[in-house]
C-alpha cells in the first residue's frame, strides 16, 4: 500500500497542531507497513528536519518538496512575498502573490507528481492541499481522501467565512472519495455547511504521544515562590481560540483570588486587541504574555503552570489539553471543540460562559485533589488515544477505498 | 413451604445546585435550584411522582385489598420523605394507606441516606434515632429489621444492630461470602448471637430491577408467570426468597412502556397459584426461620456493581477527598447547636453526592450505569466543595462568635486573674532562671500571695526577695 499525501509541514514547523497531526500520523502509518510520499509545499525550516525525522525509514518515506509558499492560519486573500527568481546582479525578485494563486500552483505541480510516482491513495490535509489532491486524482484516477482539521467556519468563528475558501472546500469535499474530520463536532460542520453527505465523512479523533515526557525545570519561578498560581492559555491568538473570553474570565478570577496570574503564550493576529483588552480591564498585572512558546520552552510552560485553559470558540480537535495532560497540568476546555468528546478527565465550559469558567478556574485551584485527580485519571486515559490509534483507522480506510479499485 | 420477602427502597437526595465559587459567603441555599435540569429537586420529585410513586402505589393497595396474602417491605430515607411532604403531599399519605393496612412493613434506616456507620458511629446513631422518631410520627410503627444506605453491611454492623434491638438486618447475598451457599436461607451474623441476616437473591431481583426493558436479555419479554415458576423452581431448596430493590425500579428505572406495571400486577396472584407459596414481611420471615449457618462479612458489602462495595461512592480520590471533608466537620457543625446548620450538614452526607462523582465508568466505557444530573463527575465535586466551603464557613463563624460571647460572660473575672496571674509568674521564672542547688532552702515567694496583701506590698516583698538572693549568689 503507498499513499501520495499532501501536507502542510511537519515539526518542528512553528504554525500550530496541524504539523504535530501529519506527522503523528505519518510516523504511525509507516509503523504499520505503509508506504508515504509527502509533498510538501517548500518551506525552509521543515525541510532539513523532515528529512531527519524519518532517517531511519528513508526507504518507506519519500518527501518531496515543491516550491509553493503555502502558510496555514491565512486567509486566501493574504499576500505572500515570494522569490520568483535572481536578476543579474544576483538581487532576488519578489513577487507578492495571493494563498489562493500558490494553492493552485501547488495543485498543478501535485498533477505532475501524481503522474511520475506509483500509489494507491491520494490524501490531502487542509484546504491549502484539497486542491493538489484533486488535482491528483484527476491526473491518476486513484482514489482521494480529504483531511479536515479545520474549516474556514472554524477560522472565522462565525458563519462570516472565507468565501474563496468555502468555495474550495464545497468543490473538493464533492469530488472526494471520502471526508475525515477530527471530530464529530467537524463533521456535524461539513455535513450541515458543505452539505456533504454523511456516509461520506469519516471521524478520525486525532491521537497524542503516549510517552511520559521528561521533567524539565520549573519556569515562572519568581512567581511561584510568591505562591502565586498560574493559569495558561497556549495557541494562536486569534478570534477562532477565544482568548478574549479568557481574558474576561481572569478578570472574574482576580477579583476573588488575586494571587492568580494569567500567562498567555502564543501570537496572533488578534495580539493587539488582547492587549489592549488586558489594559482596559485593569489586569496588567495579573496577566503576562509570554510570546511564542515551542518545544522544550513550550513543555517547561506546560510543567509550571498549575492550569491549562483553552477556551476555543470552534476548536476541530484541540491538542492543547492532550500535551498538558502529559506534562502533568490539568486543563479546562471548551465544549465547543472535537477533543471534549475523547476526553473526560478535563473542565468543560461553552467558551461564552466567563462566569463558569471563572468558577471552574477558581474551584480548580482552591481544591488541589481535582488537579490531582484530573491528572491521574487523565493520563491513563491518554494511552487510549495514541496517534497508533487514529493511524490504524486511516489504515482500514484506505483498504476500503482501495478493494474497488481495479488494478 | 416457601415465602417470598419483597422490599422496595425509596430515596431521594437533595441535590445541590451548581453552586459557584462566588456563591461562598453568599448564599446559604445549596438545595433549591429552580432550572430545568435534574438538579431541580422539586422537579424531579413531581416527574418521579407521575412516573412512580403514584401509579405503584395505586397498584400496589390494589393488590393488598384483593390478596389478604400479600405483603412485602419499604424502607424510606428521610430526605425521601421531606420532599414528598413539601412537593407531593398526596404521595405521602398513599405510602400512609399502604402501611395501615398492616401487611407493609418499614424497615430502619438512616434518614440522611448515609455511609456515617463507616465514618462516625455516634453520628449514625444519631441520624438511625433521626429516622426512626420520623417515621413514629408519620407512620406510627417501629421499625424491628434493619437496612443500611446501600445494603452496605459488615460484621460490625450487624453487631451493632444486635446490640440495639433489632431483630434481623438486611444484605447483599454475595457468592464471595456465600461460597456455595444458597441466599435462600437465614444465616447469623458473624460474631453475633440473636440478630439474622436476610439475603437478597440478586439473581431474581436484578431481573426486575435491571433486567427487565433491555431487549437484548434472553429472556425479554419477562412475564410475571415466567418470573413466579423461576421462584417456584426454589421448592425445596429454599425458605425465603429475598427480592430487594429500588422502588423506582417501577415506572422511573423500567418505563411504563416495558410492561413492568402490568407485570407488577399480575405477580402476586401467580406467585400464589403454587400452593404452598406465600408472602412474609422482614419481620416475619426472622421470626418464622432459624439461621442455617453463619454469614461472615469482615470488609463492606454493598448491593453496587459487579463489585459490590464502596468504590462507586469512594473509589477515587475526589469522592474520598469529599466524604473526609464532610466528616470533619463533624466536632464543629454539632458545637454550634444550631439545627439548620446540622441538617444541612446532614443533608451534605447523602451517599449520592459521592456516587455523582464516581468516574469508574471512565475504565470500562459504561457511561449509562452511572446516572448522574451533573455534566461530569469534575463538575459534581465542585459545586459540593463550594456548599461545603460555605458552609464551613458558616459554622466557623457560629463557633467563633459563641467562644466570644462565652469569653465576654467570664471577662471580668478572667481578667483580674490574668494580671495578678502575670505579676506573680514574672518573679517566679526569675527565680526558676536563677536556681541553683543552695537555693532550695530559700523561701519561695508564692507563700506570700495572700489575699489579704494588697498587690503593691505583695510586688514589694517579691521584688525584695529576689533582690536579696541575688545579692546571695554575687557574694558567693
Amino acid at each position: 500500500m503507498r499513499v501520495l499525501t499532501f501536507g502542510w509541514e511537519f515539526p518542528p514547523a512553528k504554525n500550530g497542531g496541524l504539523g504535530v497531526a501529519c506527522y503523528g500520523l505519518t510516523r504511525e502509518l509507516l509503523q504499520a507497513g505503509v508506504e508515504v510520499i509527502f509533498v510538501l509545499p517548500k518551506t525552509q525550516e521543515t525541510r532539513g528536519d523532515a528529512r531527519f525525522l524519518f532517517a531511519d525509514q528513508e526507504r518507506l518515506v519519500k518527501i518531496r518538496h515543491t516550491d509553493i509558499m503555502l502558510r496555514p492560519y491565512q486567509q486566501a486573500s493574504s499576500m505572500i512575498d515570494v522569490i520568483v527568481g535572481y536578476d543579474k546582479q544576483g538581487n532576488p525578485i519578489i513577487k507578492s502573490r495571493s494563498i489562493i494563486e500558490e494553492a493552485h500552483r501547488f495543485a498543478h505541480q501535485a498533477s505532475l507528481i501524481a503522474q511520475e510516482e506509483e500509489f494507491d491513495v491520494i490524501h490531502a490535509h487542509d484546504w491549502t492541499s484539497y486542491l493538489a489532491g484533486v488535482a491528483a486524482k484527476l491526473a491518476s484516477g486513484k482514489p482521494l481522501v480529504l483531511h479536515v482539521h479545520a474549516t474556514s467556519f472554524d477560522q472565522a468563528a462565525s458563519d462570516n467565512v472565507d468565501p474563496a475558501i468555502f468555495k474550495i472546500e464545497r468543490e473538493c469535499f464533492a469530488l472526494a472519495d471520502t471526508v475525515v474530520t477530527v471530530s464529530e463536532y467537524t463533521k456535524s460542520i461539513v455535513v450541515n455547511k458543505h452539505a456533504v453527505p454523511a456516509e461520506k465523512v469519516q471521524v478520525i479523533h486525532n491521537g497524542c504521544d503516549t510517552n511520559e515526557p521528561p521533567r524539565l525545570p520549573q519556569t515562572l519561578t519568581e512567581l511561584k515562590q510568591q505562591g502565586k498560581k498560574i493559569v495558561l492559555y497556549h495557541g494562536r491568538i486569534s478570534i477562532q481560540k477565544g482568548v478574549d473570553n479568557f481574558v474576561r474570565a481572569a478578570r472574574r478570577v482576580v477579583d476573588v483570588d488575586p494571587n492568580v496570574i494569567f500567562v498567555i503564550s502564543g501570537w496572533g493576529d488578534m495580539t493587539n486587541q488582547i492587549i489592549e483588552q488586558v489594559g482596559a480591564l485593569r489586569l496588567s498585572e495579573h496577566v503576562r504574555f509570554a510570546g511564542p512558546l515551542w518545544e522544550i520552552e513550550r513543555d517547561r510552560m506546560y510543567q509550571s503552570a498549575d492550569l491549562v485553559v483553552m477556551p476555543s470558540v470552534s476548536e476541530p480537535f484541540g491538542l492543547v489539553p492532550l500535551e498538558a495532560l502529559q506534562h502533568g497540568t490539568p486543563a479546562i476546555i471548551s465544549k465547543q471543540s472535537g477533543v471534549a468528546e475523547v476526553l473526560s478527565h478535563v473542565l468543560k465550559v461553552d467558551f461564552w460562559d466567563t462566569d463558569e469558567m471563572a468558577n471552574q478556574i477558581l474551584s480548580s485551584l482552591r481544591y488541589p485533589v481535582i488537579r490531582q485527580q484530573m491528572v491521574k485519571e487523565g493520563k491513563w486515559q491518554l494511552q487510549s488515544l495514541s496517534w497508533r490509534c487514529a493511524a490504524d483507522k486511516v489504515r482500514r480506510l484506505y483498504q476500503n477505498l482501495v478493494q474497488y479499485v481495479t488494478p | 413451604m416457601l415465602t417470598v420477602c419483597p422490599y422496595f427502597h425509596v430515596h431521594q437526595p437533595y441535590r445541590v445546585k451548581r453552586y459557584r465559587v462566588f456563591d461562598i459567603g453568599n448564599d446559604t441555599e445549596y438545595f433549591n435550584d429552580n432550572s430545568e435540569t435534574d438538579l431541580n429537586n422539586r422537579k424531579i420529585v413531581e416527574k418521579v411522582a407521575d412516573k412512580s410513586y403514584r401509579p405503584t402505589n395505586r397498584i400496589l393497595k390494589e393488590l393488598l385489598d384483593r390478596h389478604p396474602e400479600f405483603r412485602f417491605n419499604l424502607s424510606f430515607s428521610g430526605t425521601a420523605l421531606d420532599q414528598f411532604e413539601a412537593y407531593a403531599p398526596d404521595v405521602l399519605e398513599s405510602f400512609q394507606e399502604l402501611v395501615a393496612t398492616g401487611r407493609v412493613e418499614i424497615l430502619a434506616d438512616t434518614y440522611h441516606h448515609s455511609l456515617a456507620f463507616f465514618y462516625s458511629v455516634p453520628e449514625f446513631e444519631r441520624q438511625v434515632k433521626q429516622h426512626e422518631k420520623r417515621i413514629k410520627q408519620l407512620f406510627e410503627v417501629k421499625p424491628r429489621v434493619f437496612r443500611n444506605t446501600e445494603l452496605s453491611y459488615r460484621n460490625d454492623l450487624a453487631k451493632w444492630c444486635e446490640d440495639n434491638g433489632y431483630l434481623g438486618i438486611m444484605a447483599e447475598g454475595w457468592d464471595k461470602y456465600l461460597g456455595w451457599r444458597s441466599p435462600n436461607y437465614l444465616y447469623r451474623p458473624a460474631g453475633c448471637s440473636k440478630i439474622k441476616v436476610l439475603l437478597k437473591n440478586y439473581k431474581l431481583s436484578d431481573d426486575i430491577a435491571f433486567r427487565f426493558g433491555n431487549k437484548a436479555w434472553e429472556s425479554w419479554p419477562l412475564h410475571a408467570d415466567t418470573y413466579a415458576k423461576w421462584i417456584h423452581a426454589h421448592h425445596g431448596d429454599g425458605q425465603t426468597i429475598n427480592l430487594f430493590m429500588d422502588y423506582e425500579s417501577f415506572g422511573e428505572h423500567q418505563w411504563e412502556d416495558t410492561g413492568i406495571f402490568n407485570f407488577l400486577r399480575a405477580f402476586p396472584e401467580m406467585v400464589m397459584r403454587h400452593p404452598d407459596t406465600s408472602f412474609k414481611t422482614a419481620t416475619e420471615t426472622v421470626e418464622s426461620y432459624e439461621p442455617t449457618g453463619e454469614y461472615d462479612v469482615p470488609e463492606v458489602l454493598t448491593w453496587a456493581d459487579t463489585d459490590r462495595d464502596l468504590t462507586a461512592w469512594t473509589g477515587n480520590d475526589i469522592q474520598r477527598d469529599a466524604i473526609a471533608a464532610t466528616y470533619r466537620l463533624e466536632e464543629d457543625v454539632l458545637k454550634t447547636k444550631k439545627k439548620d446548620l446540622i441538617e444541612t450538614w446532614r443533608k451534605l452526607q447523602t451517599s449520592d453526592h459521592f456516587y455523582y462523582m464516581c468516574t469508574k465508568w471512565s475504565h470500562d466505557g459504561d457511561v449509562h450505569a452511572y446516572f448522574s444530573p451533573y455534566q461530569s463527575p469534575y463538575d459534581a465535586y465542585i459545586a459540593f466543595m463550594n456548599a461545603l466551603s460555605d458552609l464551613q464557613l458558616r459554622v466557623k463563624h457560629v463557633v467563633a462568635e459563641q467562644e466570644a460571647k462565652l469569653l465576654a460572660k467570664q471577662a471580668p473575672e478572667k481578667q483580674f486573674c490574668e494580671t495578678c496571674a502575670q505579676r506573680k509568674e514574672e518573679p517566679q521564672t526569675v527565680a526558676v532562671v536563677e536556681t541553683t542547688p543552695e537555693q532550695n532552702s530559700v523561701p519561695v515567694p508564692v507563700k506570700s500571695s495572700d489575699s489579704f496583701i494588697p498587690l503593691q506590698k505583695w510586688w514589694h516583698r517579691v521584688t525584695s526577695s529576689v533582690r536579696s538572693l541575688l545579692t546571695l549568689l554575687r557574694r558567693k
